[in-house]
């Protein structure tokens, strides 16, 4: 199997998918009420769409492509409130967030389609596990090799998405004392790291060939990478995010990663190196366990700093095209969570107030939808 | 010193309380290899076992006192009527009023189909309108218990606890009411014919109220230290029984409210453990085996089929009151199936309404009250395996390990 010519895009448009947590209004344990939702959801009109996941506790709703964070964050709202409502009709309640804080990974139930029966065959235990919940940018980009320059580019920067989404700190009833744990899931994985260091279109056409000669993989999707290229939309698609506590900080989040996309692509316009990638797995590593407390090495100049001083840099940096994006509001929310912190922090604040996972998980779901 | 002085006296002084031990051991035991042998729900062991060897059956078991039993089940039917109004959202109602529009329907066309069977079978009308009040509970007994051992969670299991609940109420509200309507008509004044139901509801409100803020209060200094918290619940809600019994309010009604109440006030989640611990939990197996060595099938000699035409008849009503505002409602048509199956088990509330019937009309427990009490055994049997295949059937018990 060969794989699809890479379709045009407009360049830099976005487009983002949020998976999102069902909860039970009791106990706010995960509920299987995926099903119900989406037969709900489908007597509605809404913008994007909304569809099933892995499992039946969780759902994912995607924005069809927009160009700015006006646009973004206003269809990311209005399906917010189609799944809200779905959710009060059904006593079922919704939230952001990179993992449920207490839900057994075997009480999970899988979705019933046939991608999802093979791939809980394939992994077995590892697709219940695979019970967390992402965030998923796309960035339109103008052509192949654009898009393989602008994957490997922004691999550097990998951490700063991680850091600012960071929303999963409990697994399975306990703090992991990780910023985001939810990356810990998909490191196990056996298709899961980086994209090969290939800079032309043809040369990853010719490894995706020979990979899917072995018989490993069929098609993109098999490939659980932190960043992918995806050609039938014609973009990549940045994957390490937590589902973010509200649609207003995920919106920002991709604005940011926007942004940033054309500083490098109209600004920088520097040569990625194989070498950048040393300090890859330590960077991301950084991200998933501290935080915006991280450590970051620059992988040019091997210069030391934290995360969140990083990040305050490449704001400076991208201030003009983020002018250009009309973007400047998701900046400020960006700037916010470098002074407030993120998910994670607040979840932890919550638990230090409420001294119990379901109550976080209540005030999540407030949060989230609300009210 | 003589043997008299330390040795005990024969024959020996058996106090009922080690028949009562004795029966938990036997009865949990055989109800145990019963289930394991034939994968039942434990309380079909529990009942069955009781009503194989108490009085009805193979009379191994004497009947035991009657006032150490009532205490028995009252308190462990309060505690699991309050367990079934902690987990109803009453504000669900407001959210999707479909739901409120499923109960009433569920609730009438039950009351019309029964009372329509009693008729035609020659049962005088006021007579026949206390038996169907009684046949719109669900059993909140069976339901709150095999929810919880099969551990049971979605729409169909969310809807049937709200749905029980609701009907158990109307079912005591209505029972009430035409039990008034029977005094009437038997002679007593109108003002003795009107006080008793106003002050029965009234003062089973107020009492329930009262738990309610009493709960809050209480919650709000101890809610952390969850297990101390449910030693004190424990302690209200056996209160709040033996005080409901004492002024003759309805125990089954303050119970229920006081649940469905502080869910309704509560800002923060709570788990409790199931029937607030393993005393609770006891309490609650006493009360099926209880229920069991009161098993009365007599009725079924002359009214069998009367009795079978009851259940099929309530069945269908059931059925046919959720399935056509299913879809609007929110649920397919396999989970309506399930939800109307779920909701057929009748068990101690039922019982107890039955002996309260019995009480002030002595001929109506020899005769509606007997059908009535075969026609509950049945279903007490029969209900939780019909309430967990119809749970599975859902696809909301969790999923076996492979």
């Amino acid at each position: 199997m060969s794989l699809m010519p890479f379709a045009p895009s407009r360049p830099l448009s976005i487009g983002v998918e949020l998976e999102l947590q069902l909860l039970s209004c009791n106990d706010y344990n995960l509920a299987s009420s995926a099903p119900e939702i989406l037969r709900r959801v489908a007597k509605r009109t809404h913008p994007g769409e909304i569809k099933p996941e892995m499992t039946r506790s969780m759902i994912e709703i995607n924005t069809s492509v927009q160009q700015d964070y006006a646009g973004l964050v206003a269809e990311l709202r209005a399906l917010r409130d189609v799944v809200s409502d779905a959710g009060r009709f059904l006593n079922v309640a919704v939230a952001g967030g990179g993992t449920h804080p207490f839900q057994h990974w075997s009480e999970q139930k899988i979705s019933d389609a046939p991608r999802f029966h093979y791939l809980s065959e394939l992994y077995g235990y590892l697709a219940k596990q695979f019970t967390i919940f992402g965030q998923h940018v796309h960035l339109g980009c103008p052509g192949p090799d654009e898009a393989l320059h602008l994957m490997h580019m922004l691999s550097r920067y990998i951490p700063h998405f991680i850091a600012l989404s960071a929303s999963s700190p409990f697994v399975q009833g306990h703090d992991t004392g990780f910023a985001s744990a939810r990356l810990n899931s998909v490191f196990s994985f056996p298709l899961s790291g980086r994209a090969p260091f290939v800079l032309r279109w043809n040369d990853f056409e010719k490894f995706f060939a020979k990979m899917a000669g072995t018989g490993v993989v069929e098609s993109m999707k098999d490939f659980y990478w932190d960043i992918r290229p995806k050609p039938e939309f014609g973009t990549i698609e940045v994957r390490v995010c937590d589902t973010p506590l509200t649609v207003e900080i995920a919106a920002a989040i991709a604005c940011y990663i926007q942004a940033m996309s054309r500083y490098i692509m109209v600004e920088q316009r520097m040569a990625p190196e194989e070498d950048d990638y040393l300090v890859y797995t330590f960077n991301r590593f950084q991200a998933c366990r501290f935080g915006l407390e991280g450590v970051f090495i620059d992988p040019r100049t091997h210069q030391q700093r934290s995360i969140r001083e990083d990040i305050m840099e490449m704001l400076e940096h991208i201030s003009d095209h983020a002018r250009e994006l009309h973007a400047v509001e998701a900046m400020e929310r960006i700037r916010e969570i470098l002074i407030v912190g993120n998910g994670t922090s607040w979840q932890r604040r919550a638990y230090a107030s409420e001294h119990n996972l379901a109550d976080v998980m209540q005030l999540q779901a407030e949060l989230w939808m609300g009210n | 010193m003589t043997w008299s002085d330390y040795l005990p006296a024969w024959p020996l002084q058996i106090s009922p309380a080690l028949w009562l031990a004795l029966t938990l051991v036997v009865a949990v035991l055989l109800g145990e290899a019963l289930v394991r042998h034939l994968r039942l729900p434990r309380i079909v062991g529990y009942i069955g076992i009781g009503a194989l060897l108490g009085p009805g059956g193979l009379g191994l078991i004497p009947q035991l006192p009657v006032n150490e039993w009532r205490l028995v089940v009252d308190l462990a039917l309060g505690i699991l009527l309050f367990e079934l109004g902690s987990k109803v959202n009453l504000r669900w109602l407001k959210a999707n009023p479909w739901l409120a529009g499923t109960s009433l329907l569920e609730a009438i066309t039950t009351f019309g189909a029964v009372f329509s069977v009693l008729v035609w079978f020659d049962v005088t009308s006021t007579a026949a309108a206390v038996v169907a009040t009684i046949a719109i509970a669900t059993s909140p007994a069976i339901i709150v218990r095999t929810v919880t051992e099969s551990r049971a969670q979605g729409q169909v299991t969310d809807r049937l606890l709200l749905m029980t609940a609701l009907n158990t109420i109307y079912a005591v509200i209505f029972h009430k009411l035409t039990v008034a309507v029977m005094h009437g008509q038997a002679g007593t004044s109108f003002v003795h014919t009107i006080f008793p139901p106003l002050y029965l509801l009234g003062g089973s409100a107020l009492l329930a109220w009262l738990f309610g803020v009493t709960f809050e209060r209480i919650h709000h200094h101890l809610g952390q230290h969850e297990e101390t918290f449910s030693f004190i619940l424990f302690g209200m809600i056996a209160f709040a029984t033996i005080m409901a019994s004492t002024l003759r309010l309805s125990p089954i009604l303050v119970l229920l409210a006081a649940g469905l109440i502080t869910r309704y006030q509560r800002k923060h989640t709570r788990t409790f453990p199931p029937h607030f611990g393993s005393a609770g939990a006891v309490l609650v197996v006493l009360m099926f085996i209880a229920n069991g060595l009161a098993a009365d099938l007599r009725g079924l000699q002359d009214g069998f089929l009367l009795v079978l035409l009851l259940i099929v008849v309530r069945i269908i009503a059931k059925l046919s009151a959720v399935l056509p505002l299913a879809t609007h409602s929110g649920i397919g048509w396999r989970q309506a199936i399930s939800l109307g199956i779920a909701l057929v088990p009748m068990s101690s509330v039922a019982l107890l309404l039955t002996l309260d019937t019995a009480i002030d009309f002595p001929e109506f427990a020899f005769g509606l009250g007997m059908v009535l009490m075969s026609w509950i055994v049945i279903l007490e049997l029969a209900g939780p395996i019909l309430v967990q295949v119809a749970l599975r059937r859902a696809g909301e018990t969790p999923e076996k390990k492979a």
